[in-house]
């Protein structure tokens, strides 16, 4: 919404405000500023009225011209100048050195390709009154004196604040709700409105002469009126109101139009104006009837949704209510009769049709906001005195009014000392009225606090809480003083895993990599990559804005590697990244559920030359690094177990899935896809890893570790070696030997460990074959264990672990 | 007896010099002090002495031994020394660039929150956590947003499509599920489920159907406080407000409350922030985050009485506050993950 400085003082004396002032004051309302900007001419001393004597070519610059200007001095001087648009005689704005332009460059007497210039000959742009024709600003029609300085010529310059208005405002949609603001912020009289046209009749005919039927058969539009003018002289608006649209923005069309738009920057209630000629038979706001179509004034066809409120005549829909009018009924430079309407639209439907036609006009804009249903009549009356003046239109019949303004004022109960509760401070009962007085409602004396009548153009104040916000509005923020010294609430503790996502980072950066953070949004061809292609459109949005970000994020192992490549091309260096992040995983259950993921990636030989050789960023590094995760999210290391990764973003056989027994928690860890990495422009083998957390991981109470006692005799230990095939999983045999081992100690003593510390294959062993050793510690909880019961216990194990199909003992 | 013993002595010295490996020392030790080293002879020697001599030489023998016990220790420290130096290689050059990766570090973002979330826990505030795919009722409705309600078009959302079932937020009837606007949905689930007084932050990510530039991003962090409790008032607001923006932006950072609208908050404020150490936004009203008084409505709405009950709320972009704090001038740097940027919040 602009607001010229010059229009708002037509409803509020700001004789003693400067513009500065008002920026400052509107934010404060609520009104935020979001820029200041000078309209017409600012004021500039330097710039005067001169001839252009004569002029001739530049000699050594085509498009440059030298003119001889006089400014009335009666000593002619140099300009060189860039424009064509002038003749010898024209009288055009010269500003002599020393002027500072709108745009800031200072005007200096120079030299222009070796030829002295002492000015410049200006353009309407150049002087900050916006694109005018090209080249100079002509002022030879006027004939001015020479050498007047030009802001005498053009009249004070204004200022115009754009300011933005929230959605509960709709009143500060037109200049007398922002006046009404500003006035009552500076305790100020609001000027009051003068309108000569009389008001409509409450019981109106629904019909008269001049056309057949005025109703109204939709539940949108319960409000409705109709006036009738004829001998309308569709022309040109005066200069003020084509200066009061332009400052606002708008585009000056014709009086008609420009006064109907006038009085909706003006009061903030949209009008319309129909060609009588073009309607036939009478007006009805019906519901638009199946198959129905409009072409709107933009020129674009519609079809119209059954059931929306639509402006119609006795054949065909004319306006979409309160959104836009259609081309066929609008007024043209030949109309003589219009009808004007006035209305209220029921909000929700208006802000529903037109964002479903995909359009927002300044109408729709305000409708959605609930116009005061008190302006309507008042509107159409300013209009009517308008049109009377400035296109000699004469009233027809008395104005239709259909159905009744759907809202009153409000009045409110405001309970004693409320608003001094809220703000936690003191607040006088004095204060309080009169900050209500001067927003403009009224305040009597109840038996338990006050009743406060609030005008229906404020409709966003219905409760107690409201006059709240409408007090500390005008009383100011700033004397709210800071509240109480607060202590923290026993027993609240932060949710766990936002304590897992805090310390997995610290222990992840620990280890050497760096944090990052990408988009959840990615393409499909990333998620079809993690999860397949079959899987990929449960995670698809439905209304992406680009196709590059159509789907959430299913690992973020994707982004991580892009990273690299990233850093690889920039030369920066990339050694480890990880990041933690909610991803989104598809269920058996045709669900998708959110995980929070723990991912790193590195690449297995470091990118940066040393003059010494590091150990490399292995799989079992990273497999480490990942229980590391896991632990500390809770999830214990024997929950875990480890599987084949296949395909997706792993490299077959490099690669190993990961799973929490029992729960929903699983991740993978190992080589990229090579073939993928490459093609990113990464040459080694890319090392990652990633956990998945689902919420519930965190929703167990943490454990409170409970103390066992321990023995304090020493262990027997004994090693065995199993030959087993190459395609039996190390796994499986440590499972095996860890059963046969706590089934050889029996309840007498424990097995503590299994620890295994070779795996071999080669001379001396079968063809596809390997041996795995592993070294068994028992211990006794009461005394030393003797040789005997360790190798009785031994003996056990080896007889457990021959029964394996194809597994020897190593000797 | 003193002249033969001083030149046992000297000589031992001077055979002592060549003494360089551990099996030298044995040697040399047998030599001196062993069953027929020199030392030894004249110490047996001893028994031939009349008894007026014994006390004499008895003194110059201990005299030499202890002389001789002096130099084998020395020799072991320098045979110890040289085997030390021989086993460690050459001499460490610490000056030399260490071969092995720096420690990593925390996103400015993960920086960022930490503050923020620090700060407010001591106030008594903790965190709480949501989905990031919300029902609408959670991040509208509830919220006092409903769906023709102008407010809607405040911002741009995000939608998946109707068959999209969440497991971590089922939706009731038809409602459709959204990519949360804002972390105001977490605070709509902490009424739900906890009895007052509390008082959380939430931090989390939010999206937008936005357009990316310097200052916009299709998914952005959020961090919102909630107050639920008996007679929270506008002055216990302005009281955390002012203690997060000292502690954030130091005890010259002053706050001032202006008067906006959120349909969730009433009194809605923007909170500016004004500072003279943020470079070249110092000294002038900044906007840093929305705030107010917990609308009566949604306390209903997520089922507390608003006779009872009164809370407050706030809600702050993590983007904007740490690119305040760190000078940063393009939204996108978060994302981009150049570690020429990430490498300076180390």
């Amino acid at each position: 919404m602009k607001v010229s400085f010059q229009a708002l003082s037509r409803h509020v004396d700001l004789s003693g405000v400067t513009t500065d002032r008002l920026a400052e004051v509107l934010p404060m309302l609520g009104l935020e500023v979001e820029s200041v900007h000078t309209f017409g001419l600012a004021p500039l001393p330097l710039v005067v009225v001169g001839e252009i004597v004569s002029f001739e070519k530049h000699p050594s610059a085509d498009r440059l011209s030298v003119c001889r200007v006089d400014v009335g001095d009666g000593n002619p001087r140099q300009i060189v100048c860039g424009a064509k648009n002038f003749k010898a005689g024209d009288r055009v704005p010269v500003a002599l050195p020393g002027t500072v332009m709108p745009s800031g460059t200072e005007i200096k007497v120079s030299k222009l390709r070796d030829v002295d210039s002492a000015g410049m000959l200006c353009s309407s742009e150049e002087l900050g009154l916006g694109k005018g024709e090209d080249g100079l600003l002509i002022l030879t029609p006027q004939q001015p004196v020479l050498g007047t300085p030009l802001n005498k010529l053009f009249g004070a310059p204004d200022t115009v604040l754009e300011i933005s208005v929230t959605p509960n405002r709709g009143d500060c949609l037109g200049l007398r709700g922002v006046a009404r603001d500003v006035a009552a912020a500076l305790n100020l009289p609001l000027k009051p409105l003068t309108v000569k046209t009389a008001a409509g009749l409450a019981a109106a005919p629904t019909a008269h002469d001049a056309f057949g039927f005025v109703r109204s058969s939709s539940e949108f539009c319960p409000y409705y009126t109709l006036r009738t003018l004829k001998n309308v002289k569709v022309g040109p608006s005066p200069d003020w109101l084509r200066r009061d649209l332009e400052a606002a923005g708008l585009r000056p069309i014709n009086n008609v139009v420009d006064i109907t738009n006038w009085v909706l920057l003006e009061l903030g209630q949209p009008l319309h104006a129909f060609d009588a000629a073009k309607v036939s038979g009478g007006i009805e706001a019906r519901p638009a009837r199946e198959g129905e179509e409009l072409v709107l004034l933009d020129g674009k066809k519609v079809k119209l949704e059954t059931g929306i409120c639509v402006i119609a005549d006795a054949q065909r829909p004319l306006v979409v209510a309160g959104v836009m009018g259609g081309n066929e009924s609008g007024v043209t430079n030949t109309t003589t009769t219009i009808l004007l309407e006035a209305a209220w639209f029921k909000p929700g439907e208006i802000r529903r049709v037109a964002r479903r036609l995909g359009v927002s006009t300044d109408s729709s804009h305000r409708f959605a906001r609930d116009v005061d249903p008190a302006g309507v009549e008042l509107a159409s009356r300013l209009a009517t005195d308008l049109l009377i003046e400035l296109a000699g239109a004469e009233v027809v019949g008395p104005a239709v009014v259909v159905g009744q303004p759907p809202r009153a004022d409000a009045n409110i109960a405001l309970p004693a000392g409320y608003v001094a509760a809220k703000l936690g401070t003191a607040i006088a009962d004095a204060d309080v009225t009169q900050s209500f007085q001067r927003l403009g409602f009224t305040v009597s004396p109840t038996s338990t606090g006050f009743s406060v009548l609030v005008p229906s153009f404020r409709s966003d104040v219905t409760r107690p809480i409201d006059l709240v916000e409408e007090f500390i509005r005008i009383y100011g923020t700033d004397k709210v003083p800071a509240g109480r010294p607060i202590a923290p609430l026993p027993g609240d503790e932060d949710t766990r895993s936002s304590g897992f996502t805090r310390e997995v980072a610290i222990r992840l950066a620990g280890a050497g990599f760096t944090e990052c953070c990408h988009y959840t949004l990615r393409d499909a061809a990333e998620v079809a990559r993690t999860l397949g292609e079959a899987a990929t459109p449960q995670l698809a949005l439905e209304n992406p804005l680009t196709a590059d970000q159509s789907h959430v994020r299913a690992s973020l192992v994707p982004g991580l590697t892009a990273a690299l490549a990233l850093n690889v091309s920039v030369h920066a260096d990339p050694r480890g990244l990880f990041e933690v992040g909610v991803v989104f995983r598809p269920q058996a259950d045709g669900t998708v559920r959110e995980f929070l993921a723990v991912a790193f990636a590195a690449p297995a030989e470091s990118l940066v030359r040393s003059w010494k050789s590091r150990e490399a960023f292995d799989v079992l590094r990273a497999k480490r690094l990942l229980s590391d995760v896991a632990t500390l999210a809770g999830v214990t290391a024997a929950r875990l177990s480890f599987g084949v990764a296949t395909g997706g973003l792993w490299q077959t056989d490099h690669a190993s899935s990961l799973v929490d027994r029992g729960r929903s928690a699983d991740g993978a860890c190992g080589v990229l896809d090579l073939r993928w990495t490459r093609s990113l422009g990464l040459k080694g083998s890319i090392v990652a890893g990633e956990f998945l957390l689902p919420r519930s991981t965190f929703a167990d109470a943490l454990r409170i570790p409970r103390f066992e006692a321990f023995s304090s005799f020493p262990p027997a230990t004994r090693d065995v070696a199993v030959i087993v095939p190459t395609t039996t999983a190390a796994g499986e045999v440590l499972n095996r030997v860890q059963q046969a081992a706590a089934k050889a100690a029996g309840k007498e003593f424990a097995l503590e460990s299994v620890n295994c510390f070779d795996v071999f294959s080669g001379p001396g062993l079968p063809e596809g074959t390997r041996s795995v050793a592993f070294e068994i510690r028992w211990r006794h909880a009461a005394r030393t264990l003797t040789d005997e019961e360790a190798n009785r216990a031994m003996a056990t194990v080896i007889a457990a672990l021959e029964k394996g199909a194809g597994w020897t003992i190593r000797s | 007896m003193q002249q033969p013993l001083a030149q046992l002595v000297a000589t031992a010295q001077q055979e002592a010099l060549a003494v360089t490996s551990r099996a030298e020392l044995e040697a040399f030790k047998a030599r001196v002090v062993g069953p027929n080293g020199s030392l030894t002879a004249v110490m047996k020697g001893m028994a031939t002495l009349s008894k007026e001599e014994r006390p004499v030489v008895g003194k110059l023998i201990n005299e030499a031994k202890r002389s001789v016990e002096e130099l084998l220790a020395a020799l072991l420290l320098k045979v110890e020394d040289a085997e030390i130096a021989a086993a460690l290689g050459t001499p460490w050059d610490a000056t030399l660039t260490g071969p092995d990766a720096p420690a990593g570090s925390l996103h400015p973002l993960t920086r960022t929150r930490e503050r923020i979330l620090a700060s407010f826990r001591k106030l008594g505030f903790t965190v709480a956590e949501g989905p990031e795919i919300e029902t609408e009722w959670h991040c509208f409705d509830a919220l006092n947003t409903p769906a023709d309600h102008p407010a809607r078009d405040m911002q741009d959302t995000l939608y998946m499509p109707k068959a999209f079932r969440s497991a971590d937020a089922p939706r009731k009837g038809e409602e459709a599920l959204v990519l949360r606007t804002h972390t105001s949905s977490v605070q709509v689930r902490t009424m739900l489920s906890r009895r007052p007084p509390f008082r959380i932050v939430a931090p989390g990510r939010c999206f937008r159907r936005d357009a990316v530039d310097a200052t916009h991003s299709a998914n952005f962090h959020q961090v919102e406080g909630l107050w639920i409790d008996r007679n929270v008032t506008l002055a216990d607001l302005r009281g955390v407000l002012d203690f997060f923006v000292k502690e954030t932006f130091g005890p010259d950072a002053e706050i001032r409350l202006r008067p906006s609208f959120f349909p969730f908050t009433e009194p809605s404020f923007e909170m500016d922030l004004r500072s003279p150490n943020l470079g070249r936004l110092s000294n002038r009203w900044l906007e840093i985050m929305g705030c107010g008084l917990v609308d009566p409505k949604v306390l209903e709405l997520c089922g507390l009485d608003s006779n009872e009950f009164s809370g407050l709320a706030f809600g702050l972009g993590l983007e904007r506050i740490a690119m305040l704090v760190h000078g940063i001038d393009d939204i996108r740097h978060f994302y981009n993950n150049d570690l020429r940027f990430l490498r300076q919040f180390a």
